[in-house]
């Protein structure tokens, strides 16, 4: 009995950090300005349980060894994370935000969103260029704009330089442990919010700027990777402060 | 790049073949506005001048060149997972196409490139060295990441007694599937060069030429045996013929020395001393009415005591 209730202690903690990252990627489109429902944002730990666990109350099997002699049905067999996958719609208002402001030579610009995938890999460890691969070719195929790939360890060097060289896609990665928390909901982290072309295009006419003169931001930031911001956008920056309320500060993703 | 056939694997650029064909052609059009554009583009900008232009466009195809040279190396290491072609081949006597195959790709390789594709070859539970079909080991024992003794072979230890222990961390054991074959692996590491393949220099040979552990071996036994007893020596000598005076104007050429004059190689040297330095010896410093007054420095006079002079008064240092 021991035994049980120390696999179900396991499997509950498994799972529950599972759904904390499945619910942090909701979060986190939904602040990217993709079509969630509410009932997607706000899915509790039992309906997530009944829809992606096992019989046994794990996330995924065969990882341990004690569990294989419980598990002879190839059935059990599937991976919970091989289920939860995400797809995304931009909103009208994020279709705005990237729309670029029409010039001469493009009079009709097109938004440069699309539809977003996630995929969780299943593999537990050593995530290199196959999985990668496999990835690569699910969202190319699809022809899905923007791709996350979120893995339960690093992924290799090679890996990661050939998720980001898909031509004309734009395919990001996470690690589950990092998105268990949702930085941005974090009291010190500021609110970051994305300005469309034509918001920077009068922020910097009312400065009177040249965007290479505002303050930086890399696009590997954790702030700038959780809204997939892109080199050349700018983000508002709004502080709490103890004399003006809020301060509002402006950087350039580079 | 046309000459090499649609069977070579790199886009562009290695900068050696990448320089022997510039030297040919312009570089291709797709990679570079025509004049036109580039007129078009200085229009807008008075600022800007050709030369500005022809930098930026310098340093965009450095940067484009450093791009597609790290491609090469990602489609290297994915090809390079592939090998061994045969499941069954030997580490030790690899089939000579996969050598080849391995010696060329391995040639834009930076040991941390070298790295990743180990990593890589382990992901997909193969062996890390490129030649080798079998599977990594895997250690149940223990738990991740920890470390182990391993132990030499026997009088191996300090004094040639007992055996040599080392404690090597798991990682470091569960790369590859056999010692030897993690041998193999590290004695192709040590030959690649560190220099990232777009600054090479196109004469460079460090790293392009590699050798297998296996051929090096077979090479340093064949190489002493020639030289290595004092008859072989002597006869070598003694086939070159060295006493030979007809021979010595041969001998002269191999030497170089190649001067008409002497035709046997051979200049008369005279060493001479250079005598014009000995004649000028410094001498005693003299006494010079102008030192009479004493005080002057050099020869010069202070301002202060020359005006004194000039007053007429007498001074007291002098006296002394």
């Amino acid at each position: 009995m021991d035994g049980d209730s120390a696999h179900s202690m396991e499997a509950e903690r498994e799972m529950t950090r599972l759904w904390r990252t499945f619910r942090t990627v909701y979060e986190l489109l939904a602040d990217r300005g993709y079509e969630v429902s509410d009932n997607e944002l706000l899915l509790p730990l039992e309906d997530f349980r009944a829809k992606y666990a096992d019989p046994l109350g794990y996330p995924e099997q065969c990882r341990h060894a004690s569990l294989k002699s419980h598990i002879t049905n190839k059935l059990f067999r599937n991976n919970s994370r091989t289920k939860m996958k995400i797809q995304a719609r931009p909103t009208e208002t994020m279709k705005m935000k990237y729309t670029a402001l029409p010039s001469k030579a493009n009079p009709n610009p097109q938004p440069d969103c699309g539809t977003i995938y996630v995929d969780f890999c299943p593999d537990s460890s050593g995530v290199g260029t196959k999985q990668v691969r496999a990835f690569n070719h699910l969202v190319d195929e699809n022809n899905f704009h923007t791709g996350i790939f979120i893995t339960q360890t690093p992924i290799s060097p090679s890996a990661v330089r050939l998720l980001s060289g898909v031509p004309g896609r734009i395919c990001e990665h996470f690690q589950e442990q990092d998105l268990l928390v949702n930085i941005t909901r974090h009291e010190l982290v500021p609110k970051h919010v994305l300005l469309s072309p034509e918001e920077k295009a009068k922020l910097l006419e009312r400065y009177r700027l040249k965007e290479s003169q505002l303050p930086r931001i890399q696009i590997s930031d954790p702030v700038a990777r959780y809204l997939g911001l892109r080199r050349g956008q700018v983000v508002k920056i709004i502080r709490k402060s103890e004399t003006a309320g809020r301060y509002a500060s402006y950087r350039w993703v580079i | 790049m046309a000459q090499q056939g649609p069977s070579h694997p790199l886009k562009t650029s290695l900068p050696e073949t990448y320089a022997a064909v510039n030297a040919q052609q312009p570089p291709p059009s797709c990679l570079y506005p025509t004049q036109e554009e580039q007129d078009r583009y200085l229009e807008g900008r008075p600022g800007a001048t050709q030369q500005h232009l022809e930098v930026a466009l310098q340093h965009a195809q450095q940067i484009q060149t450093q791009k597609d040279a790290e491609d090469a190396i990602l489609n290297r290491i994915l090809e390079l997972l592939e090998l061994p072609s045969s499941p069954i081949e030997d580490p030790a006597a690899p089939s000579q196409e996969d050598t080849v195959k391995l010696k060329y790709s391995l040639a834009p390789f930076r040991p941390s490139d070298y790295d990743n594709l180990i990593l890589e070859r382990n992901f997909e539970d193969l062996c890390g060295y490129a030649l080798c079909p079998r599977k990594h080991r895997k250690q149940a024992t223990g738990p991740r990441g920890g470390f182990q003794f391993k132990y030499g072979p026997k009088g191996s230890g300090p004094g040639g007694r007992g055996r040599s222990v080392d404690i090597v961390s798991q990682d470091r054991i569960e790369k590859w599937c056999s010692d030897a074959c993690a041998e193999r692996a590290l004695w192709i590491r040590v030959q690649l060069s560190e220099k990232p393949v777009w600054e090479r220099r196109a004469g460079d040979t460090r790293g392009t030429t590699i050798l297998l552990l296996e051929e090096a071996r077979a090479k340093r036994l064949k190489a002493p045996a020639a030289t290595s007893s004092v008859s072989s020596v002597v006869n070598d000598l003694e086939v070159m013929g060295l006493g030979n005076r007809d021979r010595s104007g041969e001998l002269a050429l191999e030497r170089g020395d190649t001067s008409l004059i002497r035709p046997d190689g051979r200049v008369d040297v005279n060493i001479r001393e250079n005598q014009h330095g000995s004649q000028q010896v410094a001498g005693a410093p003299q006494m010079r009415p102008e030192d009479a007054n004493g005080g002057s420095i050099e020869g010069y006079v202070p301002r202060e005591r020359r005006g004194a002079d000039q007053d007429g008064d007498i001074d007291l240092l002098d006296q002394i």
